[in-house]
């Protein structure tokens, strides 16, 4: 059963039952009042007959000795008969005059009610003349009753119209305050059928359209990390589908090459081109495998933190790259003023050596190649061919190559600059890269800590 | 026999494919960038043109279009379906997924350049003439009668010539199934293929590894 309906059917009885309960106490109240009231006027009224008739009976008396009291109470009661009122006068236990039928018993200055032949009664009976006699009067009091009954059938009537109403309103307003609920239920259904682009209505500063804004703001978190996760996994995929690619060009040269050895009749100029280029391509597939176990490894495990010298550690990558500067032609400059970061030398050597070796790379004869330190930030800068914004955004991708045809010429795997950015990344440091189309690159490498 | 276009970034691959064709008897020109290939078809007339998707400048799938009524066969490292579908679809011939065996190279291209009836069908050599359609053998201008084994035995060498083919894959080409361990029956074909044609100095015992026609 939902929730607005045990509501419902819970304070529908609750209602009901103080309802009525209210109801029948005011009316046995009521009834109590009115019976208080006649009581009190059939008391009177007796009270006024009793004395009346002993007026007339000592005028009676007084009158003559043949005056028959009986003859006096016939004329009282058949007097007050018509009234509804019935009497009867007793002498000694012996009944003078009476109106009653049955014979019965009604304690002295009493007030009893009775029923004959199913009417209401009120009983009173009293000594009269100083005790000559009994006297029993009665009334008939079935207005009573009636008044009675008709107060429960009004009592009632109302009792239900007003239960009836109230059954109705609550039921809507119940089920029109359960709605956001049940928009939250269907949304959550939706959310379970893997539909996650629902939002919730937030009507209103109630508890419902509280819950509402954290719902849609819960919601919000996990399609911002499902997207994330999304990108990420198509990120993977893609790096899986270059990897493959990357892997089967060496193997097909490899292959390739040791079949055409194996099988054709070979001249000896080509036996060496073909041996050549197993072993230029082994090479090829073992760097790409170097590098993805460095990368790997530096994913894996924190970096050792001690002192390193920027300025020294640049100087020391532009005095190893020399050899290769001199021989492309390209000049390479050192400006480095002593900065000391946190982090592990051999990786930092490794990241700066393939930033600067790409910078040369990326020259033409006579070129130069800059490399500074000051306060923290490495910068490498050339003048060389310079890459467009497309490019730039690709550049740490694995696998990616601005000039693809060049990079494999030069036995290069497309992993550098992605070894670079997860050295950095390992060392907190921030990578950034700018660059205009034939004027140059800057790379700029800046420690946090 | 075939002028065929072969347009690979990858310089060791493009040679590894124009060495092994030019062994098959097709004369070969080379392209390294798609905007070169899209030149060399338009000055150029070829039978058959082999195309990397991958490629600076223009990609495969642009040349194809450019290519017209030139047969063309797809190399590339994309092994999926959907992109053999997506080559196949452009208007390739056939598709050969990167590592690929000599062979199978050989063989496709063979096979594209009968469909397309770009090559006659026929081999001469010395003083041997083979009719492929016809199935018959000359020799100096008098017919040799082969048995239809024998025959299939001499495509195969011929299609595949200066390239060594194993045992195995003799059983496996002419004979249509491997049969196993019973290479002594191709033994015994080149034997008489050698004596019925005086194919002593051409049909050659390659150590270790089969038998291979030099041309």
């Amino acid at each position: 059963m939902r929730f607005w309906q045990k509501t419902y059917i819970f304070t529908l009885i609750l209602f009901l039952l103080c309802l009525n309960g209210g109801i029948m106490s005011l009316a046995a109240y009521t009834y109590r009042q009115s019976v208080t009231a006649t009581e009190a006027t059939v008391t009177a009224e007796q009270y006024y007959i009793a004395r009346s008739f002993e007026r007339d009976h000592i005028d009676l008396l007084s009158a003559g000795e043949n005056a028959s009291p009986t003859l006096l109470m016939e004329t009282y009661g058949n007097h007050y008969k018509g009234k509804g009122i019935f009497l009867s006068f007793e002498k000694d236990g012996k009944t003078l005059y009476s109106d009653f039928t049955d014979s019965f018993s009604v304690k002295d200055d009493t007030l009893t009610h009775k029923k004959l032949d199913g009417k209401r009664y009120v009983f009173i009976s009293s000594s009269l003349c100083d005790g000559r006699y009994r006297f029993v009067f009665a009334k008939n009091v079935e207005q009573l009753d009636k008044e009675f009954y008709s107060l429960i059938a009004v009592y009632s009537l109302t009792a239900l119209a007003v239960s009836a109403f109230l059954a109705v309103c609550l039921f809507f307003i119940l089920k029109r305050l359960s709605v956001p609920l049940d928009k939250l239920r269907s949304a959550t259904q939706k959310i379970e059928k893997g539909d996650f682009s629902v939002t919730v209505e937030e009507k209103g500063r109630d508890e419902f359209s509280l819950l509402a804004k954290s719902f849609n703001s819960m919601l919000h978190k996990i399609n911002e990390q499902m997207v994330a996760l999304e990108a990420d996994a198509e990120k993977k995929q893609m790096l899986v589908d270059n990897m493959a690619h990357e892997l089967r060009t060496p193997l097909t040269s490899i292959q390739g090459y040791a079949e055409y050895l194996e099988k054709a009749a070979v001249t000896e100029e080509n036996r060496i081109l073909a041996a050549k280029y197993i072993v230029s391509e082994s090479v090829r597939l073992k760097k790409i495998s170097d590098i993805l176990l460095d990368t790997a490894y530096i994913r894996g495990n924190t970096v050792t933190q001690t002192p390193v010298d920027l300025g020294k550690l640049l100087k020391d990558t532009a005095d190893r790259l020399q050899p290769k500067a001199q021989k492309c032609g390209v000049e390479l400059l050192t400006a480095c003023d002593e900065s000391i970061v946190m982090g592990d030398a051999t990786l930092l050597s490794m990241l700066f050596y393939n930033l600067a070796d790409n910078a040369v790379k990326a020259c033409n004869e006579g070129g130069t190649v800059k490399l500074t330190c000051a306060d923290n930030k490495a910068v490498i800068s050339d003048n060389g061919k310079g890459m467009t914004e497309e490019q730039l955004l690709h550049i740490t991708e694995p696998f990616y190559r601005t000039d693809r045809s060049r990079s494999r010429a030069e036995g290069g795997a497309g992993l550098g600059l992605a070894l670079c950015k997860q050295i950095a990344l390992s060392h907190n440091a921030d990578i950034s890269f700018s660059s205009r189309m034939g004027e140059g690159t800057e790379i700029t490498v800046t420690f946090t800590t | 026999m075939a002028k065929i276009l072969i347009v690979e970034d990858e310089k060791s691959i493009n040679n590894l494919i124009k060495l092994n064709l030019e062994l098959v008897g097709h004369t070969c020109l080379q392209a390294f960038d798609g905007n070169t290939a899209l030149e060399l078809t338009a000055n150029g007339r070829f039978d058959l043109a082999i195309l990397d998707v991958m490629l600076p400048g223009a990609s495969g799938f642009d040349i194809i279009g450019a290519l017209k009524d030139i047969p063309a066969i797809f190399v590339t490292a994309k092994g999926g379906l959907e992109d053999r579908l997506r080559g196949l679809r452009a208007g390739a011939d056939d598709y050969i997924v990167k590592p690929f065996e000599i062979l199978e190279l050989v063989a496709r291209v063979d096979a594209v350049l009968r469909r397309t009836k770009a090559v006659s069908d026929s081999f001469e050599f010395d003083d041997i003439r083979v009719d492929f359609d016809c199935k018959r053998v000359y020799k100096s201008g008098e017919e040799i009668m082969l048995k239809p084994k024998e025959f299939d035995l001499l495509e195969a060498l011929i299609r595949n010539r200066n390239l060594a083919l194993t045992r195995e894959k003799l059983l496996n080409i002419v004979w249509d199934f491997a049969y196993e361990g019973d290479s002594r029956t191709v033994d015994v074909h080149i034997q008489k293929l050698r004596k019925k044609l005086s194919l002593e100095d051409r049909l050659k015992t390659v150590y270790k590894t089969g038998y291979r026609l030099e041309v």
